[in-house]
């Protein structure tokens, strides 16, 4: 599904020249766990962000489901975001203005479907998720569990193939953060594709691979049996 | 997906309610002004445009150049009307008419009436002006020696309910007149309003006797320039018997003089604007008040934009996280932009509600200052809700325009990760925007301080005269002309009558003129002359500078006695006048009869400040058919009621009407007083936005800062400090504004005192008034919320983020 190759991402200011990620080069197969870890300034989030088609990298190929992405401008990497990635971040990243019902369905609005079909996708999901009763609420109305369960479900709405998820569980409690990390492995037992950016070897652990950065290169990867979706 | 746009748009708004009061009352300002002016301008540009083939019709009137004296107004000499109808096939018509000044007597039976707006006119009149007639026949109304036309109105007046065809008025215990006709007043506005008509239809074949007016229709089709040419011609080959008979000399010698004499046609719907001779028949409004409004709600809405681009971005930081979860989620770049620009536009459109519930509120008072009647919901609502409408969406898209963009250009790696609160990009552009506010601003300021010292200056000025204590009343009857000079002892046995006498005209009327010889001289010399009584120069007061006044005791009735004034001799060179002799034509043959220059006078105004002082004669002459009276101060009204009813004693026929001679004259300062009214109210409307702008940047600024406040307080900063470090940059833009401001101010103010024929010097303290005003004005508003800034705890600073 992706394929990375000798990628590489510098960030320059008009005194500052840093190598985020240096030849980077790995392959995500279709209904994969990966988790990416690492210190601090490692490289993760830039590669998350590459991967999300968010940001274009220095050099190097990356290609997602056999179609070249490096260098597509920004309408065309939006068109393929669009359609195939569900972000989930740490802060959530609700808006404010919208309640639970019209946060999760703003994907499908851009996406153009017809506002029946937004209605049924949009309840049928809460119901699933378990927070159709808080479909009228503003995210400010809601704990930081159920405002992440709205983001996982404003992620999924479009049945992406690939869900990335950067520190899902960063602002939650134990508790909550195994729930949605729960949820993020039945998406990927369904036939999901999981790209999770994390800091807690607790979540890596629900991975069926983890791969390690450090100064913008991968120094390790590591592969178990669980997370590994049936193809 | 624009309901998704509206539901943001509108929680947003109520999520923000400050910022959302500032825009939208600040745009609601300007937008209440620009309706207003609007309003003003639409109407002042609407005068004469409701006439028949109003772009047929034209004014003719005259330019000359006499030994240095310049003339031009809407005059035409009497035969003018018949030569352009009988001789000329692009005519469709043409009419001659004469406004009467004053208020007439009229009379029916027991009803005895002043009116006013009156005109005698031939009766071609109709044909040029399509009043819509009631009773009677447009085409042949105004053609019996007698006729006369009312207007519903003054029939009603005169006649209450009975039909006033073929009934008898009297004028002024003079003449008998028919009716003839009965006419609606017209549609629209015009630059004349008459409520009679009065037939008059003779001619006197004098082609220099310039004392008409004349409006010419040409037929559709026919080519004005051609046209024009062809009069021009026609008329001067017409006048040149005129200047060899009454100037004798001839056309050729005339012109090598450097005199000139033309004939000039005005299109009769610039006439209102674009006229300001004395000789009007009504005061016309002026077309740079037009300019300069329409100048000030361009500011005004300029100012009220800027302060919605500056707020807006500058709390872009807030709506930074949305644009990155909007895009990560599909939107694209034009999608932001429409979804901005949308609530861009709603706000404006809530603006322009506002506005509407504004204008109303503030149309009396707006009508007052200008002496208008302007309405918001007539018959043009729908073309000023229109242009409301087009202001509002171009103010939406246009202010909208550079937030929309600012805010769809964050990238959502930059905002979607940590609090993105500090809006890093844009702090030039608002800065700059900053500058051209107060810019604006200390503009206003400047020209209405030196539009008021002008104001003002003519105010003070010394007009030659004193009018304070001084009422004029028209002489109405042959009796009392003749008598006037036995009767003053009628009103002299009052003691508080301090002196009486007559004139010609007063000053705020329109003078006369004509040509008069210098004993010794060759060249006929234009003078304005008034017909005075001995006790004239008393009355008002008058300075004589040389020689001496008008003496019953030593003058003979047979010799004429002259006194010029100050711009008489020297305008015209006159050495030694006193004791010279000063001859003034008496007949067609160029008959002269010469008589003494017995004094100089000091200049005293007779038209208003916009007119230089004509060189002026004075003479004593039974022609002078206007009263005066100096009252003493005290119990006025008394010694008026003496006045009175002495006079209805004398006069019983024409009960007794007058006016305060300094009122008669302060009324030709009415329209610039009132200009300078509404330019104060528009200046302080532009201030206020601004300050709302600045206020509303600087809570935002001491908000952003609140870490770095409460930080410094920890290190030791005082409230002083803080509220030093957060207006300094402000009083910076603020000082820059003016380097702007002061040199376009100059070149504005400099340009509008043109205009006026006196003026002050162009000062320098409002523009260090202005400046000091901008500032105090931006510290204090800066100020209120950097204080607030300072004192707040720094716990809850740092605890922010």
């Amino acid at each position: 599904m992706i394929n990375l190759k000798n990628l590489t991402k510098i960030y320059r200011t008009d005194e500052i020249e840093s190598t985020a990620l240096n030849q980077v080069s790995f392959e995500i197969e279709k209904g994969e766990f990966v988790s990416i870890m690492g210190p601090s300034g490692c490289g993760k989030s830039t590669l998350l962000n590459i991967l999300g088609m968010l940001d274009k990298p220095e050099s190097g190929s990356y290609k997602f489901m056999g179609t070249e992405i490096s260098g597509l401008n920004e309408k065309g990497r939006s068109a393929v975001r669009k359609q195939n990635i569900g972000f989930i971040f740490q802060n959530f990243n609700l808006i404010d203005e919208l309640t639970v019902f019209e946060n999760i369905e703003l994907p499908l609005i851009y996406n153009k479907i017809s506002a029946s079909e937004r209605k049924k996708r949009v309840n049928e999901l809460i119901d699933k998720m378990g927070i159709s009763h808080r479909a009228s609420h503003f995210p400010q109305q809601l704990s930081g569990g159920q405002q992440q369960r709205v983001a996982v479900a404003r992620a999924l709405i479009t049945k992406p193939p690939l869900i990335l998820a950067d520190e899902p569980t960063g602002n939650l409690d134990s508790s909550h953060g195994n729930e949605v990390m729960e949820l993020l492995c039945e998406l990927n037992e369904a036939g999901t594709t999981v790209i999770m950016v994390t800091h807690s070897s607790h979540d890596a652990s629900y991975s069926g691979r983890v791969i390690n950065l450090l100064d913008g290169q991968i120094v390790s990867e590591k592969k178990s049996n669980v997370g590994q979706a049936a193809v | 997906m624009f309901k998704n746009y509206l539901k943001v748009a509108f929680r947003s708004l109520n999520k923000n309610r400050t910022y959302a009061l500032i825009n939208i009352l600040g745009l609601a300002i300007g937008l209440t002004v620009t309706i207003l002016v609007f309003l003003f301008v639409n109407t002042e540009m609407s005068y004469d445009t409701n006439w028949n083939g109003y772009n047929r019709i034209y004014r003719a009137g005259l330019k000359a150049n006499l030994m240095g004296q310049q003339m031009e107004g809407p005059a035409a000499p009497s035969p003018m009307a018949n030569a352009l109808r009988t001789e000329f096939t692009d005519i469709e018509s043409a009419s001659r008419f004469e406004p009467i000044k004053e208020e007439i007597l009229m009379r029916n039976g027991e009803t005895k009436l002043y009116i006013k707006n009156n005109v005698f006119a031939d009766s071609a009149f109709f044909k040029v002006f399509n009043y819509e007639f009631i009773h009677g026949d447009p085409n042949t109304a105004l053609k019996e020696e007698n006729a006369i036309v009312l207007n519903e109105e003054t029939a009603h007046k005169l006649f209450g309910d009975q039909n006033a065809m073929g009934q008898i008025v009297n004028y002024e215990d003079r003449r008998d007149f028919i009716v003839k006709g009965i006419v609606k007043d017209p549609e629209g506005l015009a630059h004349f309003k008459f409520n009679m008509f009065l037939a008059q239809n003779d001619i006197n074949n004098i082609w220099l006797n310039n004392n008409h007016m004349t409006y010419l229709k040409l037929r559709e089709g026919a080519n004005f320039d051609s046209f024009e040419k062809e009069m021009k011609a026609n008329f001067m080959k017409k006048i040149e018997p005129n200047i060899e008979q009454f100037l004798q000399t001839t056309m050729e010698d005339f012109f090598s003089q450097n005199n000139n004499f033309e004939y000039t046609l005005q299109p009769i719907e610039e006439i209102h604007l674009y006229s300001r001779s004395s000789f009007e028949i009504q005061q016309n409004g002026n077309i740079l008040y037009v300019y300069v409004f329409i100048g000030i709600a361009i500011l005004v809405i300029l100012i009220a934009g800027i302060n919605f681009m500056n707020l807006s971005t500058a709390r872009s930081g807030k709506r930074a996280k949305e644009v990155g979860v909007r895009k990560v989620t599909g939107a694209s770049k034009p999608m932001l932009i429409v979804q901005f620009l949308t609530e861009s536009v709603i706000q404006s459109l809530m603006a322009l509600l506002l506005a509407f519930v504004l204008v109303e509120l503030f149309l009396p008072g707006f009508n007052n200052v200008l002496e208008t009647s302007l309405v918001l919901f007539n018959d043009h609502f729908v073309k000023t809700l229109l242009f409301a409408l087009l202001v509002t969406l171009f103010y939406g898209l246009f202010a909208g325009s550079y937030p929309a963009f600012f805010l769809s250009g964050f990238q959502p790696i930059d905002v979607l990760k940590g609090d993105f609160t500090k809006t890093k990009g844009g702090a030039l552009m608002r800065k700059s925007l900053v500058v051209i506010q107060f810019t604006a601003s200390t503009m206003l300021i400047i020209t209405m301080i030196i539009i008021f010292k002008q104001i003002s200056y003519l105010h003070k000025k010394d007009v030659g005269f004193k009018g304070e204590q001084v009422i004029v009343v028209p002489i109405k009857t042959d009796k009392m002309i003749e008598n006037f000079r036995s009767f003053k002892d009628v009103f002299l046995a009052n003691g508080n009558v301090l002196s009486v006498s007559r004139a010609g005209y007063f000053p705020g009327d329109i003078p006369s003129n004509s040509v008069f010889v210098l004993e010794g001289r060759e060249e006929q010399m234009p003078l304005w002359y008034l017909n005075v009584d001995y006790d004239f120069m008393k009355t008002l007061d008058i300075k004589l500078l040389e020689g001496r006044g008008f003496d019953q005791a030593k003058e003979a009735d047979s010799i004429s006695y002259y006194i010029l004034n100050e711009t008489a001799i020297k305008n015209l060179n006159i050495e030694n006048a006193v004791g010279r002799r000063l001859g003034e034509y008496i007949d067609r043959n160029g008959g002269i009869k010469y008589g003494n220059i017995i004094g100089i006078v000091k200049d005293f105004h007779i038209e208003g400040f916009n007119q230089p002082i004509r060189p002026m004669v004075l003479r004593i002459s039974n022609q002078a058919n206007n009263a005066s009276f100096k009252i003493a101060p005290e119990n006025m009204n008394t010694t008026i009621d003496f006045i009175e009813k002495q006079w209805n004693k004398l006069e019983p026929a024409h009960p007794f009407r007058y006016k305060f001679l300094d009122e008669k004259f302060g009324a030709l300062m009415k329209q610039q007083e009132n200009f300078g009214t509404m330019f104060l109210f528009l200046t302080i409307i532009a201030i206020i936005i601004s300050a709302m702008g600045l206020y509303g940047l600087a809570s935002y600024t001491a908000e952003q800062r609140t870490k770095e406040i409460g930080v410094r307080k920890v290190l030791g900063a005082s409230v002083s400090e803080i509220m030093k470090m957060l207006t300094k940059d402000f009083i910076k833009l603020v000082l820059i504004a003016n380097v702007f401001a002061w040199p376009i101010s100059y070149l504005l103010a400099k340009d509008w005192l043109s205009n006026f024929s006196y003026q002050i010097d162009m000062p320098i303290l409002p523009f260090i008034f202005a400046t000091l005003l901008a500032l105090i004005i931006a510290i204090f508003t800066v100020s209120t919320q950097s204080y607030l800034a300072a004192n707040s705890d720094p716990v809850n600073a740092l605890k922010y983020e």
